[in-house]
């Protein structure tokens, strides 16, 4: 490894450019609500409020730590790194510039599958944890949900994987290139995939594991200042890199339609791809996720396992036979 | 304390509203200062749904004797630093509750108490300008003034009110 993959990895189009992708994804997602309420959302902090997530950022980073008398103290207090890290090291795999990523093996979509599950497993590990009555309730919200969209997710990643024949993700978007994207291939799979990510993302109709109106915080109840910043950048950054996987699995990442094979700024056209169809697919995240009220689990439940873990096995067979 | 410290504390607001035996009447101008006409969240106002979350408890009601406990618990597990404002005449001290046999004083004898805002209820306008003067900022003089803040500054309100 040499110095410029440690400056590709950490700062450009690796760790700081991501997270500052998450800080303006957060903006926007308050900007859009706010809009489709009818309200103007966040104004003070920088131009248009571009800034507000960086202020919420910094206060929280500057508040008092408090650690509840019975919590796990070592996974309280040291958790929520490991939890950024998921999504962290889930982006390196993604191609930003050019079509291949920082780093990318055979085998990167297994990776990703583990990093999916391993920062629900994280969640659930932070809320048993902090030992609360509310955090406890919704861990058990949390794994049963887990449980029921786990399947989709999985299955929809695999299909365009079985179209690309290629297990790994800069392999997948090459396969893209000119225009052959599977959105057009494996439809049905996209849309379950945004469904599932939706639930990944604990955002309605699936914000079961955090309603509001219900468990309070839901397993973030009892986490304040550094380790609740932390967390919630975390979830920001699922967010971009949920989104970032959805544009370089089905829509082609950083493979265009047109111009792509033009010999001056051929890096930053790749660059703009992405971050266009980035953007269009966390509107379309903002948009359903403020049009929509939160199901119950029991419906939750019955959505996945009745009607897209079939949806997505067909989608799965249909591609295997046309391949 | 650093620059980017004060700018976040002042441009970052949390707040965890609390009903301390009200008569639900400021609870509704609260949410009206969060609905569209006045929009709360430009201030960077967020209503957060964990005491541990929050930087601002907004009590209304006047503290009975069933709900003193429940409200000092509350502030107990906020983390410093914590503000408290007490919004509408029974918070400050009884309201029309004066009198009753389990009641008989404001918030500010169960917790302290840094900004009362008066009113029964108090307009959103006046939450607003409470907030806003509560992190150092003064509307009428320099914030509202400006074009960013949004459409509905309080003067202009209270105008087309009339
Ligand atoms: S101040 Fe007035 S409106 Fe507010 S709780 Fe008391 S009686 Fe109700």
């Amino acid at each position: 490894m040499d110095a410029l993959e440690v400056v590709e990895i950490l700062v450009f189009p690796g760790l700081t450019f991501f997270v500052w992708l998450a800080f303006v994804f957060e903006w926007l997602d308050r900007k859009t609500t706010a809009r489709m309420q009818g309200r103007i959302g966040p104004m003070l902090a920088g131009p248009r409020g571009i800034l507000q997530p960086v202020a919420d950022f910094f206060k929280l980073t500057s508040k008092e730590e408090i650690v509840p008398q019975f919590s796990d103290k070592l996974v309280f207090e040291w958790g929520p790194p490991f939890f950024f890290a998921a999504p962290a090291i889930g982006t390196i795999f993604i191609p930003v510039v050019g079509l291949n990523a920082i780093v990318s093996s055979p085998y990167d979509l297994l990776f990703i599958l583990f990093v999916l599950a391993f920062s629900t497993l994280m969640a659930g590990m932070l809320g048993y944890a902090s030992a609360g009555r509310f955090s406890t309730i919704s861990i058990g919200r949390l794994v049963l949900q887990y449980a029921s969209f786990e399947i989709p997710l999985l299955l929809a990643i695999v299909s365009p994987a079985v179209a690309a024949g290629n297990l790994s993700i800069s392999g997948i978007v090459q396969a893209q290139s000119n225009f052959h994207w599977f959105v057009f291939v494996v439809p049905i799979g996209f849309a379950v995939f945004i469904v599932s990510s939706l639930a990944e993302l604990e955002k309605p109709p699936f914000d079961i594991p955090d309603a509001k109106t219900e468990i309070a915080a839901g397993w973030m109840t009892e986490f304040s200042a550094r380790p609740l910043a932390y967390v919630k950048l975390t979830e920001s950054l699922s967010y971009v890199f949920l989104s970032a996987l959805a544009a370089s699995l089905f829509l082609g990442g950083t493979a265009g339609p047109v111009l792509t094979n033009v010999t001056i700024l051929q890096d930053g056209i790749y660059l703009a791809y992405f971050l266009i169809k980035v953007f269009a697919i966390g509107f379309a995240i903002f948009a359903i996720k403020t049009a929509l009220a939160r199901v119950r689990i029991n419906q939750a439940a019955n959505l996945f396992w009745t009607v897209l873990t079939p949806l997505s096995l067909l989608q799965l067979g249909i591609v295997i036979l046309l391949r | 304390m650093s620059y980017l410290t004060r700018w976040s504390r002042k441009r970052s607001i949390w707040v965890f509203p609390v009903n301390a035996a009200s008569c639900n009447g400021c609870d509704i101008e609260i949410l009206a200062s969060l609905t569209p006409r006045y929009d709360a969240e430009r201030l960077g106002v967020e209503v957060v749904a964990s005491p541990r979350h929050a930087d601002v408890l907004l009590v209304t009601g006047t503290a009975n004797s069933m709900t003193r406990g429940i409200l000092k618990k509350i502030y107990e597990q906020m983390p410093e630093p914590r503000l408290v404002v007490a919004v509408g005449a029974c918070a400050l001290g009884a309201g029309v509750m004066r009198g009753c046999y389990n009641v008989g004083h404001g918030v500010d004898k169960v917790i302290p108490v840094n900004l009362f805002i008066p009113g029964c209820p108090p307009r959103p306008e006046a939450i607003l300008f409470g907030i806003l003067k509560l992190v150092g900022e003064h509307p009428r003089g320099q914030v509202v003034a400006k074009e960013q803040i949004g459409k509905v500054s309080t003067t202009e309100h209270e105008e087309g009110e009339k």
